[in-house]
């Protein structure tokens, strides 16, 4: 009964892999299969429709690429489509082989050599952001980038004293203004602090906020325009679930988002609500959380986010037994 | 909310021409039903269960003239949802606590807990001020010894709130700050003890024992479990692990103004047999209220 993802497909799966012939009924049964994974997994209903429905219609129309089965093939379709979902658009995949599509470049593509670029992290109440901007000055700091943080939380007691705590770890300065309450002012007047230092990356961490307020979300649209980020990233949690589309879409809409981080991972959490989210806003998950320790950020690109919501590593195992 | 499994049914009801109900249209409407349960964020497996006994309930059930199938199973879900509320009960922790007092048993014990980031910190605030306005003297205790900043957050919400707050260092054992607070509200006849404990994913083994041995070592009168009402079939997994280390008594559901759908509140109730006790509405120590199944599936059922 608590079949997760892999379990699903991995059934549905063996249905086709021990079928003799690839008929519609085959793969009807296959989407339903499908179907329910997903939505186990938090991706949004409407979506999963959307992605049974392509690949029906292509495993239906499609023939497979030389070398492949028809069983490879609709696995690939399957693998492609929700890459897709998640952003991926380089080119079309036409095997399930990690090694040969794992080419994203990642978060330092958007990030210019000799400026401070400025990195904006936003997301709802307690989804992990003065956490991940710790974690990302450090994953930087360990790539050779010279780091600053800015603490723009006016909202919630002790954020200040938090992002301190974490950065005071890895050596990376915070500015902040524990009395003030003007978040843009405090980014404003953070950069200027930095701006005579030699800095690659600047990471602004802000307070926590939804859809709903809107008052919120125009401070984070004014955040943006006096910040002017070379990359906004949503902190998303890996545990949420329907909301996932129509949050990050309001998100998206005060301040362009240009990735996604999905958090709190190392729980049983499938976080699909990350596909929800790239759908909405053509971002990328570009890393995964998996831990509170500051080394628990792990670097992520849509193919291998799909491998491991589909759990690729036993798929690609049963169809080679098969 | 069941607007189109109330179009669907309407297709399929008249083609069975209202004798009974067939398996066919229960397994076709109860697609609908499922999809539409899920996009509230009911866990899956919850929906399985509630799927399972609308079918058992009504297969083959035999409809009365005039009797329209959407309508018989649209209530008969109602149903089955408002019996998972019934069977949780009610929690109103302001009377318990008052009871306590009245009796002159000491301070009333209630722990906070949950995986990271769902409200807690701010959830013993909420109700610290929700009794201090009751007339019910309140001590904070600053359980979480491990995030950063933790001590502080909850520090500074007591202090606006003029609440005693007990603290000691990061690292210290939460069960020895549990248990100077409850020695604490002994002392100086304070009504109740709130604890706020560290966040911590129900994976965790450490954690989850390091949960249970604050219980044991506070003994709290109840232990409310912080569930962040935007989370989807994770609830599930969170409940029954916190469920089964700390057998708490009941749920506050928070982050309900993100406009979520607040289908968690059926994950945990069936689950556990627990109530939800309160539900969070903002960051503002009066943004709480108490959860009220009736209107909840009125609005979930728009009816
Ligand atoms: N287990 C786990 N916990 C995490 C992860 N990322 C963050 N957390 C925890 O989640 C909780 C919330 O993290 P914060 O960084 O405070 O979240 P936030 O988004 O800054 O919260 P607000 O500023 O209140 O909006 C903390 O307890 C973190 O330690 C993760 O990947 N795994
Ligand atoms: N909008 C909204 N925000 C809330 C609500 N309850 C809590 N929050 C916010 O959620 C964030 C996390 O709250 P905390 O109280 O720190 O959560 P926690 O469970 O103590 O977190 P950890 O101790 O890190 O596990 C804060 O920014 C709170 O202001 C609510 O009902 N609505
Ligand atoms: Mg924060
Ligand atoms: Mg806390």
């Amino acid at each position: 009964m608590f079949d997760n993802l892999r379990d699903g497909l991995r059934s549905a799966l063996k249905k086709i892999v021990g079928a003799s012939d690839i008929n519609e009924e085959l793969i009807d049964s296959l989407c339903k299969d499908i179907q329910r994974s997903l939505l186990l997994s938090d991706v949004k209903a409407a979506l999963v429709k959307a992605i049974t429905d392509n690949l029906k219609q292509r495993a239906m129309t499609e023939q497979p690429p030389k070398g492949l089965s028809r069983k490879d093939h609709i696995v690939t379709i399957l693998y492609g489509e929700l890459a897709r979902m998640l952003g991926y658009s380089g080119e079309v995949i036409t095997t399930i082989d990690k090694k040969g599509i794992d080419d994203d470049p990642g978060v330092t593509a958007f990030f210019k050599p000799g400026k401070q670029n400025v990195v904006l992290l936003l997301g709802i109440q307690g989804s992990g952001k003065t956490t991940v901007t710790a974690k990302l000055a450090r994953w930087l700091t360990k790539h050779g980038y010279r780091v600053g943080v800015i603490g723009t939380d006016t909202w919630r007691p002790g954020a200040l004293t938090q992002l301190k705590m974490n950065c005071a770890k890895i050596n990376v300065e915070v500015y902040g203004e524990e009395e003030s309450k003007d978040a843009v002012g405090i980014a404003r007047h953070g950069l200027e602090h930095f701006k005579p230092q030699n800095l690659d990356v600047i990471i602004i961490d802000t307070a926590g906020r939804h859809k709903e307020e809107a008052g919120l979300l125009q401070e984070m649209a004014e955040m943006h325009k006096v910040s002017t980020p070379d990359l906004a990233l949503l902190v998303l949690d890996g545990t949420i679930g329907q909301q996932a589309y129509s949050q990050a879409e309001a998100f998206h809409k005060a301040a362009p988002l240009g990735g996604i981080i999905i958090t709190k991972l190392d729980g049983t959490a499938k976080g699909g609500g990350a596909l929800a989210a790239s759908a909405a806003t053509g971002a990328k998950v570009m890393f995964i959380g998996t831990g509170e320790r500051i080394d628990d950020l792990e670097q992520f690109s849509p193919t291998r986010f799909v491998g491991r919501l589909l759990g690729m590593g036993d798929i690609k195992a049963l169809l080679e037994m098969a | 909310m069941f607007d189109k499994l109330k179009k669907a049914l309407s297709g399929a009801a008249k083609s069975i021409g209202q004798k009974e109900i067939s398996e066919k249209i229960l397994d076709d409407t109860l697609l609908d039903l499922q999809i539409e349960l899920l996009e509230s964020d009911v866990a899956q497996e919850v929906v399985d269960d509630l799927s399972a006994r609308l079918k058992k309930d009504l297969l083959g059930l035999k409809l009365e003239k005039g009797q329209d199938a959407s309508q018989v199973i649209e209530s008969k879900l109602q149903e089955i949802v408002a019996g998972i509320f019934a069977r949780a009960g009610r929690l109103d922790i302001v009377e318990k606590i008052r009871a306590k007092k009245e009796a002159k048993q000491g301070p009333f014990v209630i722990v906070f807990l949950g995986i990271n980031g769902t409200g807690k910190t701010t959830t013993v605030a909420k109700v610290g001020n929700l009794l201090r306005k009751s007339g019910i003297s309140v001590v904070v205790a600053a359980g979480d010894t491990h995030r950063a900043g933790a001590i502080e957050q909850l520090t500074q919400h007591a202090e606006r709130l003029s609440l005693k707050v007990i603290a000691q260092r990061y690292g210290a054992d939460p069960s020895a700050v549990g248990r100077d607070a409850v020695d604490y509200a002994k002392k100086h006849y304070i009504d109740a003890v709130l604890i706020d404990t560290a966040g911590r994913m129900q994976t965790s083994k450490n954690l989850m024992d390091e949960m249970s041995k604050i219980v044991r070592v506070v003994k709290p009168d109840i232990k409310l479990f912080v569930g962040d009402s935007l989370a989807g079939n994770d609830t599930i997994n969170q409940a029954r692990e916190f469920f089964q280390y700390a057998n708490f008594d009941g749920a506050i559901l928070t982050k309900i103004d993100a406009d979520a759908k607040g289908g968690a509140a059926i994950s945990i109730a069936h689950l556990t047999s627990k109530p939800i006790a309160y539900v969070g509405v903002g960051q503002g120590y009066d943004d709480m209220i108490p959860f009220d199944p009736d209107k909840f599936i009125t609005s979930l059922f728009g009816s």
